[in-house]
């Protein structure tokens, strides 16, 4: 098996696009390209996601782009699963990879949505595009109008304040907590604090769930370049892909059996890629965690093992989740404050830790940070991927 | 503005006239017992596909609760629970009452309901 290294990462700014998205695909693969040091014609595999949830989506976006780069690819692939996918293209490519098929695969994902606010204007000529939402819900959920998973994630919210004791303040904290790291993010959509009392005081979406708790669909697109050792061109500047594993749960949104607020697809995903990278949750110094809500965060803490079950809450409060702490988690600010297009989140994720890794996160940096993790789920945490990184050179 | 639910198998057409017929029903499995929640067209423990509709219980207990903000087919704020049926699993469903005066594991029964687009659904509403 080859030593699977990401060789090039970028990101475009998080926010509102006006460009469509496969120019924005084009121009982060450019620059991921150059970050790797190679040219289109030293890749061998493309993949890629859908540009959106309520887009008018075309289909075949890798094919798109190797026709626009001029790819020729022994791999090639297009991954819908949600929140997953585009870390599921990256878990896909790193095998192909390891597996010495080919050397070298762009994996990109670009995200243009139509705004809400524009939606909600003309809601008659949108009206397809919010039963298509309601349609990713099964029959016995979309009956009842859903148009978010928010219900969904609020009751499971609920459920854990219920079941560990954990009090809004404590759920509000991360929200806070999180828009500190943003602003340390020149490409984060978010570029103002927020206070305890601010994010208290902001209207429930659904209760207990705050707007300020809450994850906004924006805009995005980034890309990571996956090379094995022959292919990389700067061995100082190599995030090695130590592991990654994927675990999935029989549910779609709400489980009909067993716990709301339990992720077991989130356990198994971190105990099977620690495992297979020899490290234990301990060793790692910084992560990239999937929290689309802001206790929804503090579940995912205790899910991938860096704190014990309903000890989140006081982790993030006694600092230790944060610069100084013994763990930095969602250095880029996270779901809630970096901005989260969720088709390109899992690369976004990617993109901040393996800049962590190489020493190149500004003001965000941790000194020596040297292993990493990144988390990434689908629908409601119905299924995971999680991949471990370090900083080791062929 | 067609506003028709997503009718994913014909189980699920089947459990929406059903409840417009005031039964609360899904399937069981002839051959191995299972009940399954939400209905289905076969039996994913045996394979088997002699189903039969039995009732579903009519009295749960509320596990949780929360209300949606915007929607198509309920009136914002329509408060949404999740609702455990001993012997089948959760079921989320509407719940009547406002949603201040609810508490986690309270008890909670069905009674029909009719959305104001006029699809028959469920709701559940608290055990005095
Ligand atoms: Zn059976």
């Amino acid at each position: 098996m080859n030593e699977v290294y990401i060789a090039g990462v970028s990101m475009a700014d998080v926010g509102w696009h006006e460009l469509d998205a496969h120019e924005l695909g084009a121009r982060v693969c450019v620059e991921a390209l150059r970050d790797a040091r190679l040219l289109p014609r030293d890749i061998e595999g493309i993949a890629s996601t859908p540009h959106g949830y309520m887009a008018e989506s075309r289909k075949f976006a890798s094919q798109r782009m190797a026709d626009y780069l001029g790819i020729t690819a022994d791999f090639m692939m297009d991954v819908d699963s949600g929140g997953n996918s585009s870390t599921a293209a990256v878990h896909a490519a790193y095998e192909r990879v390891r597996a010495g098929r080919i050397r070298s695969c762009l994996v990109f994902a670009a995200q243009r949505e139509v705004p809400k606010k524009v939606i909600q204007q003309d809601v008659f000529s949108y009206f397809h595009l919010i039963m298509s939402a309601n349609s990713l819900y099964d029959s016995y959920q979309a009956a009842y109008g859903v148009i978010s998973p928010l219900p969904f994630y609020a009751m499971a919210v609920q459920r854990y304040m219920h079941e560990c004791g954990v009090e809004p303040e404590d759920v509000a904290r991360v929200a806070v907590l999180l828009r500190e790291h943003a602003l340390r993010h020149p490409q984060a959509a978010y570029k103002e604090p927020i206070t305890l009392e601010k994010v208290l005081s902001s209207p429930q979406v659904s209760p207990p769930i705050h707007r300020l708790e809450s994850s906004e669909m924006h805009d995005g697109a980034a890309a990571v370049v996956l090379v094995s050792g022959e292919m990389l061109r700067e061995s100082e500047r190599a995030a090695r892909v130590a592991s990654v594993a994927e675990s999935h749960d029989p549910t779609s949104f709400h489980p009909y059996r067993g716990e709301i607020s339990r992720f077991p697809c989130v356990e198994r995903a971190a105990e099977a890629a620690l495992a297979e990278s020899g490290y234990r949750v301990g060793d790692v110094d910084v992560a990239e965690v999937y929290g689309a809500f802001a206790g929804l965060e503090l579940m995912m803490y205790e899910e991938l093992g860096f704190f014990a079950r309903g000890e989140a809450p006081a982790a993030v409060k006694e600092g230790r989740t944060t610069h100084g702490g013994e763990v930095l988690l969602n250095p880029s600010g996270g779901r809630l404050s970096l901005g989260h297009p969720a088709y390109v989140t899992p690369l976004l994720e990617i993109t901040e830790v393996v800049r962590q890794l190489r020493g190149e996160a500004g003001e965000r940096q941790r000194p020596g940070a040297s292993i990493g993790l990144v988390h990434t789920e689908q629908g409601f945490i119905n299924g995971s991927v999680v991949m471990v990184l370090d900083r080791q050179a062929p | 503005m067609d506003t028709k639910p997503y009718i994913q198998d014909s189980a699920a057409g089947e459990f929406f006239s059903r409840l417009a017929e005031g039964k609360f029903q899904t399937t069981r499995c002839r051959a191995c017992g299972e009940t399954h929640y939400p209905p289905r067209v076969l039996c994913p423990r045996c394979l088997g596909e002699d189903l039969e509709w039995v009732d579903l219980p009519r009295e749960g207990t509320l596990l949780a609760f929360t209300w949606q903000e915007a929607a198509i087919r309920c009136i914002k704020p329509d408060v949404l629970g999740l609702v455990e049926l001993e012997g089948v699993g959760n079921i989320f469903t509407r719940i009547d009452a406002p949603y201040e005066s609810l508490r986690i594991g309270q008890r909670v029964s069905f009674s029909p309901w009719t959305s104001p687009d006029g699809l028959a659904l469920h709701q559940f509403r608290p055990v005095d």
